[in-house]
């Protein structure tokens, strides 16, 4: 017998099919869009790739484009972060997998998934009315600017641990129970079995959480723009403003350039290092899951 | 005869709705006769249809954003967007993107911009509307400088890394400056009057922070008793309480050193529109003139100072020819 | 049992048991950072939503009173002559066309005069804290420095708040045109992201087949899940606002101002969000629609369905509830998302109700931001009102979602 070709049949197929091409399109966009600007930023002359990457200083209008403070005021920020949200993100995933009692993850649950739910611009807000005030009354005034890197890194630290908490209990929670009772078998104390045989158990999807939480710290916009100031600057301490990327980004398409200008077309060069940079994370992540994911039965 | 009658008051009375109809064409129906300006029109905002799209400024926006308040305020029921982008953003918009019908403009227009702009097929037409006093502003708490001279500006805003570089007697701190962003008009303003048109020495400047939001610039001044920076005057008044003006050569930004010119920032604030925008947008030449009659009773409340009473005519005969014979 | 050499085992059993307990209670406190957190911010806001004002009037009524007697006993004629005389003609004209004055009572009349003449302002407020706890400071600091103003306690979140535009004054500020951007805006994603998202997740899941191509699309999609918002942004910026200018502006519809007409409109808007959650729709569709036992496929099968009857009439119906609650979580995200739209460009100041896709537009995150970013005290407050409104939006859609979720799955289990 041989399948009967139904017409109605092969249009569906053809219309969900397109629905399903069209995500390829938006990646297209993206890439093309990136790539063409960057090419033309980068032919212009003024700039070479090398000077791009290494030079120290950024002030496009006075044709000076080293990504190094940005990139450095980028990688402090997700860093603060990640120290904040990375081990708190992983105990609390512990918490709720290993020692948490029913009712009390019923609690638990929904306020990480408000936490989660917050929009970015809120968070903004309290680090800039909240948490900038604390520190400049913990530390003083006069070391800690009103806009600073260490303010928003606290800021997006928290908005991330919602995620790295949820993603490890999900990795947590995928460990087989007769693992954690051999453990107990043997004699070992609850937090032995954590510590020992879970999170080991579930580290590739756990490591896979850090990964992807650092790739949206880095990719975290709003908080930066209100929170760590407007002037680049390549320092390390985090009591000092400096612009990030994003922030960069928004702070130039917030006002509105012309075509071929030497500003527009940095943007386009920051989004595409910004894009390849989050890119390979997410990547890099989902490859160590399915790398080192441990397969029970 | 009763119907020869009718007739006759019907005729006359199509007679002169056709005559009203007439001399207010339409689109001008706005036009009054009683106006509050010796040289312009009157203008009825209620009677005032369609939208208008403005950007530009960020230093104009506080104005714009009170004379728009009060244009509705008054019966306007169209829509109005004013875009705080910059003055430099602004005319993008105006010349090369053609996507609005005023510019407003915290410095005059480059002869660039009006080339871009004769190439899409626009002739801009300038309005003053009010000036400026450029406010370099400090700290509140900042007691050791209350004037400084062009020199001193000069060298705080570009080498000098800590206060004590640029006078021994101030503080062995480190300047923190805050300035607007390069599409900024205030920034090119300042550029030409204190550096000579040159931007490296003030972009290559130690602790500088740039942003097209004056407001983030005033944040910035009031978060430390080192730190300096400068924009429009509107948003010192508005921030009074928390930031200290200096006078520049001994000359403090006021009412009478504005209108006397001795204060050396004074600059002018412009608005930009073209004839055919007004002509075939009845509404901006509405706006426009509803601007120029009633801006010097808000100007001073929104912090500027009124225009002199020389460029103001200026725009009221600009505004005069350019509407000359549409309604 | 073997003893395994020399080394004897120890058990330390009191010594792993305290160390045990201590780090459970560092795994509580962690958990607890987070509730904290959550509290600081929500406490936060509402220390800014609500407080003690000063009011004062910029005109003391008492000058505008005659003969010794006060503003509220005037009688309306010259409640009327104190109008005209302080109001601008154009004001006068604008109240006499809604209603003419000589027809307006006296308590109409003197509210007028109050508001427009005397214009009660907000000169100095104070956070919720401060006016519970230091209310005495704050009297005593009123009397010395603005004896002549009222104290009042004000909630900067009213019914006000959400009907009134935008303003330059903060007192009189209000999220309409915001809360209004947002909804449109949320229509289109939904509109569009919806039915493209779904689809695709069906053919992902029930009509591709184990090939490279599917393997890229599939892959493909994740990558998109985790690109950073901005980048969306951009994306929009050069393709909806520029290259589509004429479609996203109205001109190719004939809609819209020949003159200026550009991109910066509520579709692109909506367009570039909706590019931004599709990714995440698709994967919450695909898991869902997984999540459909093959028995039911089957049974469909056996009975003589096409695979489009079975989709449609069986695996649809059957995971309808998960993809509603996904897609509304993920219009949540696209509520709340500031960047992109500053990029395609949100306007400044919008004061009119956005009247078809192809107005301009502002969002209530966008607001916010805007506010934040002011200095002056007064704009903190309204936008930590706006903040809650925000908020509260997004608690009404999360709590639809999950109460749609649980309706429709209970109606599947009983029929």
């Amino acid at each position: 017998m041989h399948k009967k070709l139904r017409l109605g049949e092969l249009v569906i197929q053809l219309t969900l099919l397109l629905f399903g091409v069209l995500s390829i399109l938006i990646t297209a966009g993206i890439v093309l869009t990136l790539g063409e600007e960057s090419l033309r930023f980068f032919a212009s002359g003024e700039i070479s790739a090398w000077k791009f990457f290494t030079a120290a200083k950024w002030q496009p209008a006075i044709g000076e484009f080293g990504i190094l403070p940005l990139a450095s005021a980028t990688l402090m920020t997700s860093l603060i972060a990640m120290l904040i949200a990375a081990p708190l993100g992983l105990f609390v995933a512990v918490y709720l997998s290993e020692y948490a009692n029913p009712r009390v993850r019923a609690v638990l649950k929904p306020i990480l998934e408000v936490l989660a739910g917050i929009p970015t611009v809120v968070y903004g807000y309290f680090a800039l009315t909240f948490i900038t005030p604390l520190l400049r009354s913990v530390f003083g005034e006069n070391v800690v600017s009103i806009y600073n890197t260490a303010s928003a890194g606290i800021a997006i630290g928290i908005l991330i641990l919602p995620l790295i908490a949820s993603m490890s209990e999900d990795a947590l929670g995928a460990v087989p129970r007769s693992l954690k009772e051999a453990a107990f078998a043997l004699g070992a104390t609850k937090l032995e079995t954590s510590l020992a045989v879970v999170v080991p158990a579930g580290i590739s999807g756990v490591v896979a959480a850090f990964i992807v939480g650092l790739s949206r710290a880095i990719g975290e916009t709003m908080i930066v723009a209100l929170a760590a100031g407007a002037g680049s600057a390549l320092t390390l301490n985090p009591f000092r403003s400096a612009e990030t990327m994003t922030g960069y980004i928004v702070r130039i398409s917030g006002g509105d350039l012309s075509y071929d200008t030497v500003d527009y077309n940095s943007i386009f060069a920051i989004g595409i290092v910004l894009f390849l940079i989050t890119l390979a994370l997410n990547i890099v992540s989902r490859r160590i899951v399915h790398r080192f994911r441990e397969v029970y039965e | 005869m009763k119907k020869i009658a009718f007739v006759a008051v019907a005729l006359l009375i199509a007679a002169a709705s056709l005559l009203t109809a007439q001399s207010m064409k339409k689109g001008f129906e706005w036009v009054t006769r009683q106006s509050d300006d010796p040289m312009l029109p009157g203008v009825n905002p209620l009677k005032v249809t369609g939208n208008i799209i403005s950007a530009g400024s960020s230093t104009v926006y506080p104005l714009s954003e009170r004379m728009v308040e009060r244009f509705k305020d008054e019966g306007y029921k169209g829509n109005i967007t004013v875009d705080s982008i910059g003055t430099g953003a602004g005319f993008e918009r105006f010349c090369v993107a053609g996507e609005t019908d005023i510019a407003n403009a915290s410095r005059a227009i480059k002869s660039s911009e009006v080339d871009s702009a004769r190439k899409i097929g626009r002739e801009p037409l300038e309005f003053r509307i009010g000036t400026d006093a450029l406010a370099v502003v400090v700290n509140k708490s900042n007691t050791f400088i209350t004037n400084v001279t062009k020199e001193e500006l000069k060298l705080i805003f570009s080498t000098a890394r800590k206060w004590s570089d640029v006078n021994p007697v101030w503080p062995k701190q480190d300047i923190l400056r805050f300035i607007p962003g390069t599409d900024s008009g205030t920034f090119d303003y300042f550029i030409e009057d204190i550096f000579g048109k040159k931007k490296e020495p003030i972009l290559g400047a130690a602790n500088l922070q740039l942003s097209e939001d004056d407001n983030v610039l005033v944040q910035g001044v009031e978060g430390s008793p080192y730190a300096v920076g400068f924009f429009g005057y509107a948003y010192f008044q508005e921030n009074k309480d928390n930031l200290k003006v200096l006078s520049i050569n001994a000359v403090a930004p006021s009412a009478e050193t504005v209108n006397k010119g001795t204060y050396p920032l004074a600059r002018p604030l412009f608005l930009y529109s073209t004839v055919k925008i007004m002509r075939e947008k009845p509404q901006v030449a509405a706006f426009l003139a509803f601007y120029l009659t009633y801006v010097n009773q808000e100007i001073r409340s929104v912090g500027y100072f009124p225009a002199d009473a020389e460029g103001l005519n200026k725009a009221k005969q600009n505004w005069l020819d350019a509407m000359k014979g549409a309604y | 049992m073997n003893q395994a050499g020399p080394t004897v085992f120890q058990p330390h059993i009191e010594r792993r048991q305290k160390l045990g307990a201590l780090w459970k209670l560092l795994f509580l406190l962690s958990t607890l950072v987070g509730i904290i957190a959550l509290a600081a911010l929500l406490l936060t806001v509402i220390n800014d939503s609500f407080g003690l004002v000063a009011l004062q009037y910029e005109v003391d009524p008492a000058s505008l009173g005659r003969d010794g007697r006060p503003l509220e006993r005037l009688e309306p004629d010259e409640l009327r002559e104190i109008l005209t005389a302080r109001l601008s003609s154009g004001l006068i004209r604008r109240l006499e066309s809604e209603k003419p004055l000589a027809e307006r009572s006296r308590e109409q009349l003197y509210d007028l005069a109050v508001e427009r003449v005397a214009k009660l302002q907000v000169i100095e407020s104070w956070s919720l804290a401060q006016s519970l706890l230091s209310r005495g400071e704050i009297r005593r600091w009123l009397e010395e420095n603005h004896p002549e103003a009222l104290l009042k306690f004000r909630s900067w979140v009213s019914w006000r708040f959400l009907v009134q535009p935008q303003a330059s004054l903060p007192e009189k500020a209000g999220v309409r045109t915001a809360l209004l951007g947002s909804l449109w805006m949320i229509l289109i994603v939904v509109v569009v992201a919806f039915p493209l998202g779904v689809g695709a997740a069906i053919y992902l899941e029930e009509y591709a087949r184990e090939n490279v191509f599917t393997r890229i699309l599939q892959v493909n999609i994740y990558n998109l899940a985790g690109v950073p918002s901005i980048i969306y942004g951009i994306l929009g910026l050069a393709v909806f606002v520029r290259l589509l200018a004429r479609l996203t502006s109205g001109a190719l519809f004939g809609v819209g101002d020949p003159a200026t007409a550009n991109g910066r409109t509520i579709l692109s808007a909506g367009l570039t969000l909706a590019a931004l959650v599709l990714p995440l729709i698709i994967i919450n569709s695909q898991e869902a629609i997984r999540a459909v036992p093959q028995s039911l496929r089957y049974s469909s099968y056996a009975l003589g369905g096409t695979k489009w009857q079975t989709i449609w009439h069986h695996v649809l119906p059957g995971s309808f509830d998960r993809i509603l609650t996904g897609t509304i979580l993920a219009v949540s995200r696209a509520i709340g998302e500031t960047a992109p739209l500053v990029v395609v460009g949100a306007s400044t100041f919008v004061t009119l109700n956005p009247t078809s896709i192809f107005s301009k537009f502002t969002t209530l995150p966008i607001q916010i931001y805007q506010w934040t970013a002011r200095p002056q005290a007064e704009f903190r407050n309204v936008a930590a009102a706006a903040i809650i409104v925000l908020l509260v939006l997004l608690l009404a859609m999360n709590t639809a979602a999950i109460l749609l979720r649980d309706r429709i799955g209970r109606r599947r289990r009983e029929g």
